[in-house]
Formats: C-alpha cells, sequence, structure tokens
C-alpha cells in the first residue's frame, strides 16, 4: 500500500510534489520569465504558477490521494449495490422534499437516472409496480404521448423528450405503453425544432441550440426507428464544425472549447448516424485519452479543470464508441475503475458522487454507473450496422460488478435499447 | 416592484393527479400558487404587464424553468412592439437581465434569451454586453455558458477588437485558464484576414513565452499546435518550434530505453507528445516518433498507454 501511494507521488511530479499534502490559502501571483531566469532556487520540475486552477486541483488531489492511501490494501473495492439500492428505492418511495424544487423542469430526468441506475445494477431491480408509475406520470405530463416538457404544463423540450423516452424504454412496453407514444407528433416537432444550419433548438421560441440538443433530437428519433433523412439533413455538417483544434467537441459550431458532455453528444451523434469517420478520430482519441488524469485516474471534462465521475460516462463512453468502431482503447479502464469505487461512493452515504467530499446525486449515480460498466466490457459494432445492433463482451483482465450490459451511445441497458426500436415500424404512421 | 391584482385569476394545478406519483416534489404553498396562477396565464396567452411581473418573480425562485422564459419573450415582443420607444423598452429589459444573470451564473437559459433579445433589438451594441460578461468571468473564469455567449456576440456585432487583449489578461492572471486559450483560437480563426505575418510570429513567441514559464500545461501545447496547423499555409515556424519543444525534454530522445527508472525527468510530457504528433507526418523521422511514443508509455505519461500504443500500431 505504501509503495502504491509512493508511486502515486512520485508521479505527481508534475503538479509540484513540493506542494502536496499541505493545505494552502489561495493565492494568485503573476511570475515574469525574467524573475525565473534570476531565480536559481526555482527547479524547473516545479515550475508552476499558482493560480485558482492549480489550487483547486490540490484540494481535490489532496482528498483523492488521501482515499487511496487510506483505502488501498489490495483488493479492489466492490461496487455497494444493495447500498446505492437504497438510496435509489427511496426515491421511487417518498415524495421529494421542496428543496428539489430546483428540479421541477426536469421531472423525466429524475425518473431516467433513478430507474436506469437500478436497471444497470440488476435487471430485475426495476419492479412492474415503478414501471407502471414511471408510465403514469409521464403520460400525465404528456396525455397525448408527447412530445414531453420538465412537468405538468410546461412547453416540450428535446432534453425532456429524450429523458422521457429513455425512461419508456426502461419499462419494458408494460400495459403496452410503447403504442402510446405518439410517433407522428414527435417526429413533426422534430422537424419543427430544426434550425437552417442543421442544429436544432432545445423548445420553440427562446430554446438554445447545440450538440446537445442535436444527440437528444437523434435519439430520440432512432430509438423510435424514425430517424430519416429529411430529419437528419445537415446535421453532420454542423456536428464536424462543432469539433475545435483540441479534438473534443464544443457546444456550438464556433470554436467552442472542448467539453465532456458535448464531445459525448457529438461523438454519440455521429455514430447514430453513422459517420464517425468524417470528423478528425485521432484527434478525438487523444483529447479522450487526455481527459484521464494520472494522479486521480478518473475524467475531466476540459483541460486543466477537475475530475468528476460524471465524465466516466461522458468521455469514457465516448471512448467506448469508437472502440467499438475499431479504434482501439483509448483509456485505462483500471484506472477509471478505481476512481468511480474508491472515490465516488463511500461507507456513510448511499448513492455515487462527483469527487470525495461532494453528496451524492442521482445525476451523479447514474453516470458513475454508466462509466463502470464501460470499464467492465469491450464493444464491437460492425461499420455499417446501427449503434444498436453494438456487441458486449466481458472483459477478462478486469473484475465485474455484474453490471447490465449498457449500449454507450444511449446510456441504456443493450437489451432495452434493441427490445424498444425493434418494436417500431420504420414506417411512419400517416 | 408594482403590485397587480391576480385575484380574478384560478390558478391551474402544477402536480398530476396520479395516485402515489413517483419523485413528487413537496412544493411550498407559496411555489404552487405562484406557479399555478403563471400556468392560468400562459395558457390563455396573456401578454400583459401584470403577466411579465408574475414571470419576473417566478425567474427569481426558479430559474431553470425553461418554459418561463419563453413565456416571457413572447410578452416582451408584444409589449415593445405597443411602446412608444422599442429602443428603450428593450434596454429596460437587458437591464433587467443583467440582475438575474448575475445572480444565476450557472443558469442555461439566459443566454438564449439574452440573444433573442438582442436579435429583436433595434440597435444592439456589444459595449453593452461587455461589463455584464467582464463580470461574469471575474466571478467564473471557466464559465462555459459565458465563453460561448462572448463568441456568440463577436459573430454577431463581427467584432472583434477586444479579445486579444482580454484573453491576455486573462492568461497571465490563470496561465492554465483552457477557455481563455481557446478563446484566444477563436479570435485568430476569426481575424486571420486581417493578421499580418507579423503578428502571427509575434503570437508564436506569446505561446512560447507562456511554455517557457509552465512547461507542464496542457492548454498552451495544444494550442501551440493548433496554431502551427492553423498558420501553416502563411508562415513556417515548424523548425523554430521543434527545436523549441526538444528543449524541454532533456535529450531523452537520445538515450537507450531503458528501464524507466534510468530515464531523467523532463520538463514537459506534452512537449514529447507535441514532437512525437509532428514526426508522425513524416517517414523520414518516423523511428523518432514511435520512440517518443514508447517512452511517454512507459515513463512520461504512463496512464495513457493504450492510446500510445495505438499510435505506435498505426505507425508500423
Amino acid at each position: 500500500m505504501q509503495q502504491r501511494l509512493r508511486r502515486s507521488l512520485t508521479r505527481a511530479k508534475f503538479i509540484n510534489t513540493a506542494l502536496l499534502g499541505r493545505k494552502r490559502p489561495v493565492m494568485e501571483k503573476v511570475i515574469h520569465v525574467a524573475d525565473l531566469d534570476s531565480d536559481q532556487t526555482i527547479q524547473p520540475l516545479i515550475k508552476e504558477l499558482e493560480t485558482v486552477t492549480t489550487e483547486a486541483r490540490h484540494e481535490v488531489l489532496q482528498s483523492v490521494l488521501d482515499i487511496y492511501n487510506d483505502d488501498e490494501n489490495g483488493d479492489e473495492p466492490i461496487l455497494m449495490k444493495d447500498f446505492h439500492k437504497m438510496y435509489l428505492d427511496v426515491a421511487f418511495e417518498i415524495s421529494l422534499p421542496s428543496q428539489m424544487t430546483v428540479l421541477d423542469a426536469s421531472q423525466p430526468w429524475m425518473l431516467y437516472w433513478v430507474a436506469n441506475s437500478l436497471k444497470v445494477m440488476a435487471k430485475d431491480w426495476l419492479t412492474d409496480d415503478v414501471k407502471r408509475k414511471i408510465v403514469d406520470k409521464l403520460f400525465a405530463i404528456s396525455p397525448l404521448g408527447g412530445p414531453f416538457g420538465g412537468g405538468l404544463g410546461q412547453l416540450s423540450h428535446l432534453a425532456s423528450t429524450y429523458a422521457a423516452i429513455n425512461a419508456l424504454s426502461l419499462c419494458d412496453n408494460i400495459d403496452g405503453c410503447w403504442d402510446r407514444i405518439d410517433r407522428k407528433k414527435i417526429y413533426e416537432w422534430l422537424l419543427s425544432l430544426k434550425e437552417p444550419n442543421g442544429g436544432f433548438k432545445t423548445c420553440l421560441e427562446v430554446g438554445e441550440v447545440d450538440t446537445r440538443g442535436v444527440y437528444c433530437a437523434l435519439a430520440i428519433a432512432s430509438l423510435l426507428n424514425m430517424l430519416t433523412d429529411e430529419l437528419s439533413e445537415g446535421v453532420l455538417s454542423y456536428l464536424k464544425s462543432c469539433q475545435n483544434y483540441e479534438g473534443g467537441f464544443g457546444s456550438c459550431p464556433h470554436i467552442d472549447e472542448a467539453h465532456g458532455g458535448y464531445t459525448f453528444c457529438a461523438t454519440a451523434s455521429l455514430a447514430i448516424l453513422r459517420s464517425i469517420n468524417q470528423i478528425d478520430v485521432e484527434r478525438l482519441l487523444e483529447w479522450c485519452s487526455a481527459r484521464q488524469l494520472q494522479e486521480e485516474r478518473g475524467f475531466c471534462g476540459r483541460s486543466n479543470k477537475l475530475v468528476d465521475g460524471c465524465y466516466s460516462f461522458w468521455v469514457g463512453g465516448s471512448a467506448a464508441i469508437l472502440e467499438s468502431l475499431g479504434y482501439g482503447q483509448c483509456f485505462s479502464k483500471q484506472a477509471l475503475r478505481d476512481y468511480i469505487l474508491y472515490c465516488c461512493q463511500e461507507k456513510e452515504q448511499p448513492g455515487l458522487r462527483d469527487k470525495p467530499r461532494a453528496h451524492s446525486d442521482f445525476y451523479h449515480t447514474n453516470y458513475c454507473l454508466l462509466g463502470l460498466a464501460m470499464t467492465e466490457n469491450s464493444y464491437t459494432c460492425a461499420s455499417n450496422d446501427p449503434p444498436y445492433k453494438m456487441k458486449c463482451d466481458s472483459n477478462d483482465q478486469i473484475s465485474s460488478s455484474g453490471l447490465t450490459h449498457v449500449n454507450p451511445v444511449y446510456g441504456l441497458p443493450m437489451k432495452n435499447v434493441k427490445n424498444f426500436i425493434d418494436h417500431f415500424d420504420s414506417a411512419l404512421p400517416s | 416592484m408594482e403590485e397587480y391584482d391576480y385575484s380574478d385569476i384560478t390558478p391551474l394545478p402544477i402536480q398530476t393527479d396520479v395516485q402515489d406519483e413517483l419523485c413528487r416534489i413537496m412544493y411550498t404553498e407559496e411555489y404552487k400558487q405562484l406557479m399555478g396562477l403563471t400556468r392560468a396565464l400562459i395558457s390563455m396567452n396573456e401578454l400583459s404587464p401584470r403577466a411579465l411581473q408574475l414571470t419576473s418573480q417566478v425567474i427569481h425562485v426558479a430559474p431553470a424553468f425553461y418554459t418561463i422564459w419563453n413565456y416571457r419573450f413572447n410578452i416582451v415582443r408584444h409589449m415593445m412592439a405597443e411602446s412608444d420607444d422599442t429602443t428603450s423598452y428593450l434596454n429596460k429589459e437587458l437591464d433587467w437581465l443583467d440582475e438575474v444573470t448575475l445572480n444565476n451564473p450557472k443558469n442555461y437559459q439566459i443566454w438564449s434569451y439574452r440573444q433573442s433579445l438582442l436579435k429583436l433589438h433595434p440597435s444592439p451594441t456589444l459595449k453593452r454586453e461587455l461589463p455584464v460578461l467582464k463580470l461574469m468571468i471575474d466571478d467564473d473564469s471557466k464559465n462555459y455558458h459565458v465563453w460561448s455567449y462572448r463568441k456568440w456576440c463577436c459573430l454577431f456585432f463581427n467584432d472583434f477588437q477586444h479579445e486579444l487583449a482580454y484573453t491576455t489578461d486573462l492568461i497571465q492572471s490563470d496561465i492554465y485558464n483552457n477557455s481563455a486559450w481557446t478563446h484566444r483560437m477563436f479570435y485568430w480563426v476569426n481575424a486571420k484576414d486581417v493578421a499580418s505575418e507579423v503578428e502571427l510570429a509575434d503570437e508564436f513567441q506569446f505561446i512560447m513565452d507562456k511554455i517557457q514559464l509552465v512547461p507542464q500545461n496542457i492548454s498552451s501545447w495544444t494550442y501551440l499546435r493548433g496554431f502551427q496547423e492553423f498558420t501553416h499555409d502563411t508562415i513556417q515556424q515548424d523548425e523554430k518550434v521543434v527545436q523549441f519543444a526538444t528543449s524541454f525534454t532533456a535529450d531523452v530522445l537520445s538515450l537507450p530505453i531503458g528501464s524507466p527508472q534510468d530515464l531523467p525527468g523532463i520538463e514537459s510530457s506534452y512537449a514529447l507528445e507535441f514532437l512525437a504528433n509532428h514526426w508522425s507526418a513524416d517517414p523520414a523521422s518516423r523511428d523518432s516518433a514511435v520512440k517518443a511514443y514508447n517512452l511517454l508509455a512507459i515513463k512520461y505519461d504512463p496512464i495513457r498507454k493504450n492510446l500510445w500504443q495505438h499510435k505506435i500500431n498505426i505507425l508500423s
């Protein structure tokens, strides 16, 4: 154990080992090259300026290394499934306190995050009773079968509809609920959100146009087996222009900073369009791989930002999609497992979290679990096959938490994706 | 704040009547009342001063409630058309929005609402936008939405004159601020037609100075590579840049690849990655590229071993 810690610290030399291990007050100093040159006491290896960026990172690194130091006794920790199940079950059993009003416009998201987390941990943890309740709630929000808003009386929104469709796909067509979805209406609504530049507005009037909206639209349309040329026209060129010089993707086609969330949205969208070879894949691989931090072992979402458990999926899922298309593995699955299992869960508090000292929440629980699923399998997909036909094999070199096989493009169990798409006729009802 | 009478409105329910509804939020009575009224007004599409007032209250308690932003936009558009002075009416709305923006730094909806207002405005100016943008970045120098909106503004107003100096300042106070570095690239891409060779050469010097200051910084190295590619047709700096990058790698490429502990420390793994990428492009230097990737894999950036191996496979 000591040896492993020492190794971590040795590796940390690029982040100024002299400063590790103690807390310092925030300070910013500007050092000029001239001063550096005249100051012989500054060693090249610790050439680091103290800024808000390094200050924040050192703080996180301290808590992460403390955990690796304390917990590492040879055995990899296990995913505390039953413990996390308690957290998720409670969410479905009691009413949420008024502080959760901040999620008032994201109600379908909560259903998806919680239901998906349960099902990813064990296929039968999402009970028929809960499935019925999911269906009841979603069709109460949208009695005519979609598109969906964030709650009762709210405007239809791409993100809410994406979450609602995902949640419904998890319900295994219970009581014939899949046939209650009004595909035609959703299709026409998607068309109405299309912008001349190939993007989609998240909702009518003042909705934002970005790669997230594109992904939601393509995921919805492909899951409902109605992704037509009419709908995907111009989307590829929109996505291509969102890849910047860093290799990852930003939110908009104007050299926005590459970001884990938007990169996932773009990569998954390209997989749906079967057009990944239309972008600079090598650079995307490099960007994804550079998100994994040597010392923390998990992913950050942008260059020089902090590690966060949710990027285990946003970046890990992007990498898994690339892996499935034959571009190889671009990160260390074992190291990512370490981060999720050591740092994103703790014995005192169920659910998974962003990083040590943070509280768990539904969002991070879902995306940490999906990220963990990415590390336990290898993915393959024939280049002419749509992504729902992707195959998933267990990874012999890595121990398994027995998670349900997940399709990285949709963030849903493979089987649900396949059954759902198969259910719908590719011809739209007229 | 003006008092309006809503007593003629019957609030609509904001909760479903589903038995044992999943994830039901226990709203406070005030919230239910406020949102119920809002729903009722939205359903009647009332575009009035009292409706506008109500949207302010809703945005105050629930800024992420996107439905309200759309409703407010419809009200503003309607009332603007009825006002004598559209410009001052919209300026007043922007003033209100500035305050909401400063209070809600992480909000998603504010920015597209702002864009919609500027598109509606008869005489919008970038000058009016800059102070609030600056305050937001002062508060959080990597706020994604703010940077993205700033880019949108530059393009909308076709005005890039402030951007280079602004990113210089931000990089000066935090050399690791990747948002500032990417914004700088945004500047050059849009200024390319007007930038002289001298300016481009100066920019190379700027980057190299920043790397000299902090060699192990992914933002500046990625930017260097991006800038080199971007200026490739205009100005040739390859030799200089390669020599510069080599100076951070302690001559490891001339040493035999032994065991990791026998290899010396280097100042920057990104320098080695930069060189490896550069050498990959030319068959004559492919062996050097393979060696650099090997060194990254065994010693200088081992967590990315799989990627380095992939690069070696491509080259072999």
